[in-house]
């Protein structure tokens, strides 16, 4: 179910009245859940198994967590180790959890001995994650609790977005090197002959989950008891397939009581939601036309229409993501929740490091604060510092998909926040260019950037970059009427950050361009599919 | 090692804070300029179709029918009617039969019938290109609700129940004409796939006329796509050119709609298509007729004859006359049982009906489409109907 659908248009209504309905009763966080699981399972009802099953690991293990920090000072570290030896604890509950790794022992030693072919690498999986729990319980410790969790999150990602990348390259290795080895493509290691699919917005999920485990772990949560809040927490309908990644401090609270919701909300959350319907229906559904038509035979185009193409491709995935962020935001506000902002006019960065700061904000403060500053930050000088960048990058590439045209885009980005981070501490550079040069400068480097994040393959990337910089640049027929909405929303989002942003404060303005907009999309909005991001 | 458990960080909860009051838009409007909006978007919907009618000039002839490129558009259909309920206006409704399929405009059923009329009555030529009883029910339905009180032809083709895939019952999914005419929801019809979400979008479109205002600029200027889809269409060559890449899509918009062809190749006694059935050494045929009973399209017809009852119309069906030339010999018995339960059911109900005898095989171009002289015949032989007569005079 995608938010510029009919189908959304009757469910939200039905989902908001029923929300007004039960708002202050016991029941507002089980109909949210429900909504959410129902929105989820609209994709794909198997999904549903998934995002339950990582939620209720993610909640008890958190639990069996607390468990160990509340008894550590009771048991000495000789008794933790007997305990291992005897596999059993002094902790009730983590009794069980023991029990349930030791079930699931027996389950996955069943199932790879006697189960279906293809149910190995499950039982494998099975196999390491029981044992794991079974030494976290015997030996109370947090950190194997939080193995457990990265374990179990980890691998769902890497089995469903980067097995195939990773055998694929393998398989390749092995060739290379003259062995006779070729392991099976990812889709056999479905049990039971399941489909295999990429589950929506897996990425999102998971990484929001792990957020509450990891801050948990670090000491900067409380744990969350209500299972409900949290199981809310992690499917909340209106971020749950493509963000915000919302962090637990931030949006738990927020399902501990009844928000208020004020008229504001309401009519802040409906502006939100129109100006991402329109920015998905009458903005990027557009340009991905002609970005496809380019991109999809770019041996067939010149340097002109390849170059329009990646500037339009740039504006399509902001106006796409942005578009799918803000009417997220413009729902759960209407609703009384408040998500993180996700975008903040991200061309319009004065630097690379600035970018970052404005682009998929969620995603890069997340990366920021659990890979980067763990790393070390900036605190052990600056060549560390860049390979700790260097690395966050590189993992936040793979974090949108495996593939080595996202690793290059990655590096790309890691290359030119340091570049522009050193050109920022010279002083001729930061005060003397102009700033409206440095944003073109990086507006233009993003979008080269981007070739490599939207071509098929590296050397459909290179070939795209050789044929801008060496092919004829014959007619690129890009509509006119493309070009002019560009232009258009550019200035608009320049004119955000001058002084004369208060024009478009002006009640007359804003009652015009929501007009505008409203009649635009009856005449213009094309029937897009989903949003770029469902894919990661 | 006791670990501590504290509540959210100070710099968390700041970035929380911060991220939660900024808003980059300058858009987000307060109640009274919502109130505002949908003010000024209402009236927009409200006045811009009837500002439209007004500027677009459109005076159709005695015998216009809905050109066949423009059969989807709806709201010129609906137009159409609107600028013909006079007093003698008689309307025939149904599908290709009766718009002529082989046949230019003045030589269409109705044409005909304006002929013998000679002024006394006007017949209306309501049908679309490509209709069957599933598709003409919503028609109606949606766009024919100026038809109330008023004299109503309706044709029935026993085309379509003659075989499952005719009549939309068989489960493979197949691709019709009209797709947004059937019923979306109220009736499970096997050959149709359609999402819930395109369903609800169709269902919902028929309730809101703007959006078939919309729908007729697009397919009256620009080639029956949204004028995005327009302005990067190719020509269909290669390699492809795009014609309209610097053209903005208001700037072909000029108040002239799409008529029919002074020499339609696809119809007409000069057009190739326009000859009898057996020239195309067709031989005979046979049906895999649908009990009515079972028949989707029968009971839409049915509900389609209720529909114009309740509205006040008065009914005459005209039924036929298939070409059952075109059967075999066996064939002709179930089509004749057919037949009859259609005669029964509509006696039934009290509804007049008038079925021209068989033409002769020639004047067919098909299994249903009579040829040009073959609607004269029609004509005349309706015209000369006892029943017929004394429906138009009542």
């Amino acid at each position: 179910m995608l938010f510029h659908t009919w189908t959304f248009l009757i469910f939200f209504p039905i989902v908001f009245l029923g929300y007004l309905a039960f708002k202050k009763t016991s029941l507002r966080v089980p109909w949210l859940l429900a909504a959410s699981y129902v929105f989820y399972g609209s994709w794909n009802p198997f999904y549903l198994l998934l995002i339950i099953y990582s939620t209720a690991l993610d909640y008890w293990v958190v639990a069996w967590m607390e468990a160990c920090g509340s008894s550590k000072s009771a048991h000495s570290s000789s008794r933790r180790w007997a305990s291992l030896l005897q596999w059993r604890s002094p902790v009730r509950s983590l009794r069980v959890a023991a029990w349930i790794g030791r079930v699931g022992l027996l389950l996955s030693l069943g199932l790879g001995l006697m189960g279906p072919a293809g149910s190995q690498a499950v039982a494998c999986l099975l196999g390491v994650l029981s044992l794991t729990m079974m030494f976290a319980a015997s030996m109370q410790s947090r950190k194997a609790w939080l193995g457990v969790s990265m374990i179990n999150n980890l691998s769902f990602l890497l089995y469903f977005k980067y097995a195939d990348f990773f055998i694929e390259n393998a398989n390749q290795l092995f060739v290379r090197l003259g062995f006779n080895i070729q392991w099976p493509e990812a889709a056999t290691l479905m049990p039971f002959g399941w489909e295999y699919l990429l589950p929506v917005g897996i990425s999102f999920y998971t990484f929001q989950s792990m957020s509450y485990t990891l801050d948990f772990y670090f000491g900067k949560l409380p744990r969350e008891k209500k299972f409900l809040n949290f199981a809310t927490y992690v499917a909340f309908f209106p971020q749950l397939v493509a963000g915000p990644i919302e962090r637990a401090a931030s949006l738990l609270p927020q399902f501990e009581k009844a928000p208020r919701i004020r008229i504001k909300d309401i009519t802040d959350g409906a502006s939100l939601f129109l100006i991402g319907l329109f920015k998905k229906l009458a903005l990027a559904n557009y340009l991905s036309y002609y970005v496809e038509r380019v991109y999809g035979m770019p041996d067939e185009f010149g340097g002109a229409a390849l170059a329009l193409a990646t500037l339009a491709f740039a504006w399509q995935i902001y106006f796409d993501f942005s578009g799918y962020t803000d009417m997220a935001r413009g729902i759960a506000l209407m609703m009384g929740y408040k998500l993180m902002l996700n975008f903040n006019r991200p061309y319009l960065a004065t630097s690379l490091g600035d970018f970052w700061s404005r682009w998929h904000i969620s995603l890069s403060t997340w990366f920021r604060d659990y890979v980067y500053i763990p790393l070390g930050g900036n605190r052990h000088g600056a060549k560390k510092a860049y390979l700790y960048l260097g690395i966050t990058f590189l993992l936040s590439a793979i974090w949108h998909g495996a593939a080595w045209t996202f690793i290059i885009w990655g590096l790309l980005h890691a290359v030119g926040t340091m570049a522009t981070r050193e050109l920022e501490s010279q002083a001729w550079y930061h005060d003397r260019v102009p700033i409206a040069l440095k944003r073109l400068f990086v507006f233009l480097f993003v979008s080269f950037a981007w070739i490599f994040f939207r071509a098929e393959t590296v050397s459909d990337a290179w070939l795209i970059v050789s044929r801008i910089a060496g092919s004829a640049w014959t007619d690129p027929a890009m509509p006119l009427l493309m070009v002019g909405l560009i232009v258009l929303m550019w200035a608009y989002q320049w004119l955000q950050e001058t002084r004369f942003r208060i024009w478009t404060e002006a009640a007359w303005f804003k009652v015009m361009g929501a007009v505008f907009m409203l009649i635009w999309l009856c005449f213009f909005s094309s029937s897009g599919g989903a949003f770029i991001y469902f894919q990661f | 090692m006791k670990q501590e458990i504290s509540k959210p960080s100070q710099s968390q909860r700041g970035s929380v804070r911060k991220s939660q009051k900024a808003l980059p838009h300058a858009f987000l409007l307060s109640v009274p300029q919502w109130i505002g909006v949908l003010a000024v978007f209402l009236a927009l919907v409200l006045f811009l179709p009837t500002a439209w009618e007004a500027w677009e000039s459109f005076d159709p002839e005695l015998n216009y029918r809905v050109p066949y490129e423009t059969s989807q558009d709806y709201w010129q259909y609906e137009r159409h009617l609107k600028q013909r309920t006079q007093e003698n206006d008689i309307f025939f409704v149904g599908d290709s039969v009766v718009w002529g399929e082989y046949v230019t405009a003045d030589a269409t059923w109705s044409a005909f019938l304006n002929e013998q009329a000679a002024g006394e009555y006007q017949f209306v030529n309501l049908a679309l290109n490509g209709l069957y009883p599933l598709a003409l029910e919503g028609l109606v339905r949606h766009y024919g609700s100026d038809l109330r009180h008023g004299k109503v032809m309706l044709h029935c083709n026993l085309l379509w129940m003659s075989s499952p895939s005719a009549d939309l019952s068989q489960s493979k999914e197949q691709v019709f004409n009209h797709p947004t005419l059937v019923p979306q929801f109220r009736v499970s019809i096997p050959s149709y796939r359609a999402t819930l979400d395109t369903r609800l979008g169709r269902a919902i479109g028929h309730q809101w006329s703007f959006l078939a205002w919309v729908r007729h600029l697009q397919i009256q200027y620009w080639e029956q796509k949204d004028p995005y889809a327009w302005t990067l269409a190719d020509n269909g060559k290669y390699p492809p050119a795009y014609p309209n890449s610097y053209t903005m899509p208001w700037s072909v918009v000029d108040g002239r709609l799409i008529s029919e062809p002074d020499m339609d190749p696809d119809r007409g006694m000069q057009s190739t298509r326009h000859k009898p059935w057996s020239d195309e050494g067709v031989g005979t045929q046979r049906f895999d007729w649908v009990p009515l009973d079972d028949s989707l399209q029968w009971q839409a017809f049915q509900r389609l004859c209720q529909v114009l009852q309740d509205r006040g119309n008065d009914l005459i069906v005209v039924l036929g006359p298939f070409n059952q030339h075109i059967m075999t010999v066996d064939n002709r018995a179930k089509f004749k049982a057919i037949e009859n339960e259609v005669k029964q059911w509509l006696e039934s109900r009290s509804i007049v009906y008038s079925a021209p005898k068989l033409l002769n095989s020639s004047l067919y171009g098909d299994a249903s489409h009579p040829l040009t002289q073959g609607y004269r015949q029609l004509a005349e032989s309706l015209w000369n109907d006892l029943d017929f007569k004394a429906w138009l005079s009542r």
